[in-house]
């Protein structure tokens, strides 16, 4: 099974079905949430989340009164690549795997840490699929490593509150962090633009992007 | 009135015990016709498995809850009713309950009055709606999940008003609609 898989058992442990982590959870405030929560309060939104199911975001989300499609991306990119690197996700592969109807548009994109899984070019091919379901003003919530390493597989992000993100890490081996500079992230992501971008201790950088 | 002694009722005369009667069944307090009884339906506790050896092809319906364990194609429609699709069953149909709750897989939309309810061991490729949706952790859901209130639902009929503009599951449905046709 790849280090991408959320049902991977190795190198994470699962006992009876459960997720076992291999370190405590941690809760680091998220700013660029909070902005984005202030953002769409009191409409109704559509929102895309790309990473796995997960109840109690659901359940954060449900307080919103959005439509919420979940497509798990993490999961879809471990059968694609199964070392991580090497094979590249190509426009097919984002076309199979976000089988999303054509004229659905998204108001909210979770990419969490996905930016730091993918090379630039898998980034570009992403990106392009996204512009197509993304109308003016949809905005993009992502994390970037600025550290040199960053864990080999993606953390589970769980929205505590408005303010707080809970990092659950699923692996204690590293991997270089490819660290997308804002400029880059903006080049990569023709017609978005960086709204806010906020610089956190623990070496995440979180950008929301807005579609031009 | 003056009480009088010749007023007195008399003692009633014992009387010889009654001929045994045959035994009947004693009537539940629902039976015996109470005066609340009367006008509700009685109340149905029971729940219909479809067992994990049984595959059906068609159109499911009625009224009392329901728990699959086999195999069902086509349409699962009891929206009075708990759903309940078991750790063994496999579906690919549409299911509308009034808590829907999945335990093994399911290909198709869920519909769920009150509650939608996706276990740990449960799979959805489909959409949701339902006013409350809980996902377990480890769950796998591939699809949209649109959690509209009772009031935002209020004088609309679901199946009219709020099917899905869009699905993941047209494929599916073809499918779906072929076994229809032709069960």
């Amino acid at each position: 099974m790849s280090w991408f898989s959320p049902r991977s058992s190795s190198p994470r442990k699962e006992q009876q079905g459960r997720v076992q982590t291999v370190a405590e959870p941690e809760v680091h405030r998220s700013l660029a949430l909070a902005a984005l929560f202030d953002d769409i309060r009191g409409r109704k939104v559509q929102v895309l989340d790309l990473g796995p199911a997960l109840g109690s975001n659901v359940e954060f989300l449900s307080q919103f009164g959005c439509k919420l499609f979940i497509e798990d991306l993490y999961a879809a990119l471990a059968t694609r690549t199964p070392s991580g690197d090497g094979e590249l996700a190509g426009p097919e592969f984002f076309a199979e795997f976000l089988a999303i109807p054509e004229e659905t548009r998204f108001d909210v994109i979770f990419a969490w840490d996905l930016f730091n899984y993918l090379q630039r070019k898998e980034l570009g091919h992403f990106a392009a699929r996204l512009s197509r379901h993304c109308d003016r003003g949809a905005r993009l919530f992502a994390l970037i490593s600025i550290l040199k390493t960053m864990p080999a597989q993606p953390f589970r992000f769980k929205i505590q509150d408005e303010q707080h993100l809970i990092y659950e890490r699923r692996t204690s081996t590293e991997r270089p962090s490819p660290r997308y500079a804002p400029l880059e992230v903006t080049d990569i992501f023709k017609g978005f633009r960086v709204d806010r971008s906020f610089l956190l201790r623990h070496g995440i950088q979180e950008f929301l992007l807005v579609k031009d | 009135m003056v009480w009088k002694k010749n007023d007195e009722p008399p003692h009633p005369e014992p009387t010889p015990a009654a001929p045994p009667r045959p035994a009947v069944p004693t009537p539940s307090p629902a039976q015996a016709g109470g005066p609340t009884s009367s006008h509700e339906p009685p109340r149905r506790t029971d729940r219909a498995t479809i067992g994990a050896s049984i595959f059906i092809k068609g159109d499911l319906s009625g009224e009392e809850d329901l728990v699959i364990e086999g195999r069902v194609e086509g349409k699962v429609d009891l929206k009075q009713n708990n759903v309940t699709v078991g750790k063994n069953g496999k579906v690919k149909a549409d299911v509308s309950g009034r808590v829907v709750t999945i335990e093994g897989e399911v290909t198709g939309n869920v519909f769920a009055r009150e509650q939608a309810i996706l276990r740990q061991s449960g799979a959805i490729n489909g959409n949701i709606q339902a006013p409350r949706v809980i996902l377990e952790d480890g769950s796998r859901f591939k699809g949209s999940i649109d959690m509209e209130t009772p009031k935002e639902l209020g004088g609309l009929n679901r199946e009219r008003d709020l099917r899905p503009e869009t699905s993941h599951l047209e494929a599916n449905r073809a499918e779906v609609a072929g076994v229809k046709a032709g069960a």
